[in-house]
């Protein structure tokens, strides 16, 4: 498996002129893991004991979360052939960090079609939507897309093969949501696909929060790392703006926002925890390669 | 929500929005915590003891042990409820409160104290914690000072939300130095109560040429991003997996203060795909 140059060179070439500073914290990781993935096939490969006890402890996590959750999780059917997955043959083939990293593509192509979708619907990327809500949906998929290949960089650096499908968990719950989006109104519709939005940015941040401690590759960690603050960044923003549409508020969706009209409590609604969860967090390897 | 009455119906709602989130975060989130927090004093007490030749298994009980008292020996300086309580909510004061309460009374954030928990040896993950409790010492001591500033009139007319937010991003940086001086009492060390040597002189320069809420939230965004960057270095640093739990569990929170402050500065608040660490505060260049 060789590392993927093509993926990591566009990222930089498409990011470079906006924020070349903070690109450089992922790209200077990855380019330590190519060396890193290298020697790590050269030498000993996969250890297969190691991933048989990984897929199990997140046998149990999915259990738990499963147990736990109250959102996309709970509403899907597919948790126990999830489980049947994690514990198969094909799932315990691949290295730790590759499936935490895997899952982590998977959540972005997710995340990257859903937004693509949203933008498709008028009042989300039509020339009558609100233009702060449109820009925000344009540039965050972007971001995802951006997160994507570093992931698929990152995964190939270390001698896996590269995530490009969504995680199977979160699919039926999101087609179902965009079923039920297409059909509301355009005030409706748009709660929903900022609802449906914050959903998956805040399972993207808090498997990335998760999976910190999961990961064994330092380099692997800086990626991670330099991507989960701007998943929980969007959730801020987002939190923010549901608060506003619930309360009919939509024309105040401005940059910068009109704050001296807002009422008292806009002021915290974007970051109701001092300390960031995990418990919505995806199992690391949910979405890793079969 | 009416054009004549904009308030009243969305304050009540998000209201009750803020309170939901905050009964997650109290179910939730914070045991998860206390957890990783006692898992890091764990860790710690192991890696001295491994280092001396010791007794790692007892160690570890001590570690246990002394998370457990030392988390009141906290509670106990900052005069309030025990510290792993007071982690869930910084309402009342805490030791960089107590010790900038001159600062807020001035209206200025030049009287912290820079004695508080320094002069003590620290060297590995304990350095990344002394010197993180110093930054959030400095991040509290900041929206102390404006809240000051606001309060006294010296910022003109500072809108409802704008409080709000600075009153629960101080708490949310109270919550996070209650954690980390957690980790230190446990590991035999003082609680830092001064603020960062390095960064302070400059807010305190910066701060004294605030004079409207525009300007504090320059500065607070400064110091955020500082703060948001620190520990995403500081993720590459610490050793114990349980000490990654917890810098990972803060990190995402300065930025997502920074993004709001960002918005409200009128700014795109989530410039970046990548968060970055050419602000950060290197745990090499905190003195002990």
């Amino acid at each position: 498996v060789e590392f993927d140059e093509t993926a990591l060179s566009g990222l930089i070439e498409e990011s470079q002129d906006t924020h070349a500073d903070a690109l450089r914290a992922a790209r200077e990781p990855l380019r330590d893991m190519v060396d890193l993935g290298r020697q790590a096939r050269s030498s000993r490969g996969l250890d297969p004991d190691e991933n048989r006890t990984f897929a199990s402890e997140n046998r149990q996590r999915l259990a738990r979360t499963a147990k736990r959750a109250g959102g996309l999780l709970a509403a899907t059917g597919v948790v126990a052939a999830i489980a049947d997955f994690i514990g198969g043959p094909a799932f315990a083939a691949s290295g730790t960090d590759v499936q935490v990293l895997q899952t982590a593509s998977s959540i972005e192509v997710l995340a990257v079609s859903t937004y693509k979708t949203a933008l498709g619907l008028p009042y989300i990327g039509g020339s009558a939507a609100n233009p702060v809500i449109k820009t925000f949906a344009t540039t965050t998929m972007a971001q995802h897309s951006d997160h994507l290949a570093a992931f698929q960089a990152a995964t190939t650096a270390l001698g896996g093969t590269k995530q490009d499908k969504p995680d199977p968990a979160f699919v039926p719950v999101v087609a179902k949501a965009v079923a039920s989006i297409t059909k509301a109104s355009p005030s409706a519709g748009a709660l929903m696909v900022v609802g449906l939005a914050m959903e998956l940015e805040n399972i993207a941040a808090e498997t990335y929060v998760n999976n910190m401690s999961l990961l064994s590759d330092a380099n692997a960690k800086k990626v991670t790392a330099s991507i989960m603050g701007v998943e929980a960044q969007h959730v801020a923003i987002l939190n923010a703006v549901q608060a506003l549409l619930k309360a009919g508020a939509g024309a105040d969706i401005t940059l910068p926002p009109p704050v001296a009209k807002l009422p008292a409590a806009a002021g915290s609604v974007g970051f109701p925890n001092a300390f960031y969860p995990t418990s919505s967090a995806a199992p690391a390897s949910q979405g890793a390669t079969s | 929500l009416s054009a004549t009455d904009p308030m009243h119906l969305s304050e009540a709602e998000l209201r009750a929005m803020t309170s939901d989130l905050d009964a997650i975060h109290h179910d939730v989130a914070l045991p998860a915590l206390k957890t990783s927090l006692a898992e890091w004093a764990e860790d710690i007490h192991a890696q001295a003891a491994a280092g001396a030749g010791g007794d790692s298994a007892r160690a570890v009980q001590l570690g246990r042990r002394r998370f457990l008292t030392g988390a009141g020996a906290v509670a106990g300086a900052v005069g309030g409820a025990a510290v792993l309580a007071a982690c869930s909510s910084s309402s009342s004061s805490s030791a960089a409160a107590g010790s900038s309460s001159s600062a807020a009374a001035s209206g200025t954030a030049t009287a912290m104290a820079t004695s508080g928990g320094e002069g003590q040896s620290l060297s590995g993950d304990l350095r990344v914690v002394g010197m993180a409790a110093s930054l959030e010492n400095s991040g509290i001591a900041t929206y102390m000072a404006g809240i000051a500033a606001a309060t006294a009139g010296k910022l003109g007319t500072v809108p409802p939300a704008v409080v709000t937010f600075a009153k629960t991003a101080m708490s949310q940086h109270q919550d996070h130095q209650k954690a980390w001086n957690a980790v230190l009492i446990s590991a035999g060390k003082k609680p830092v109560t001064s603020t960062d040597p390095v960064i302070q002189p400059t807010i305190n320069t910066a701060f004294a040429k605030v004079t409207n809420v525009t300007g504090l939230a320059k500065l607070a965004l400064m110091v955020e991003d500082i703060a948001g960057e620190t520990y995403q270095n500081g993720l590459s640093v610490i050793k114990s997996s349980a000490g990654i739990k917890t810098a990972a569990s803060i990190q995402p929170v300065e930025f997502q203060h920074a993004a709001i402050l960002n918005f409200v500065l009128g700014k795109y608040p989530v410039p970046n795909a990548f968060t970055g660490v050419s602000s950060a505060r290197m745990p090499s260049d905190y003195q002990t």
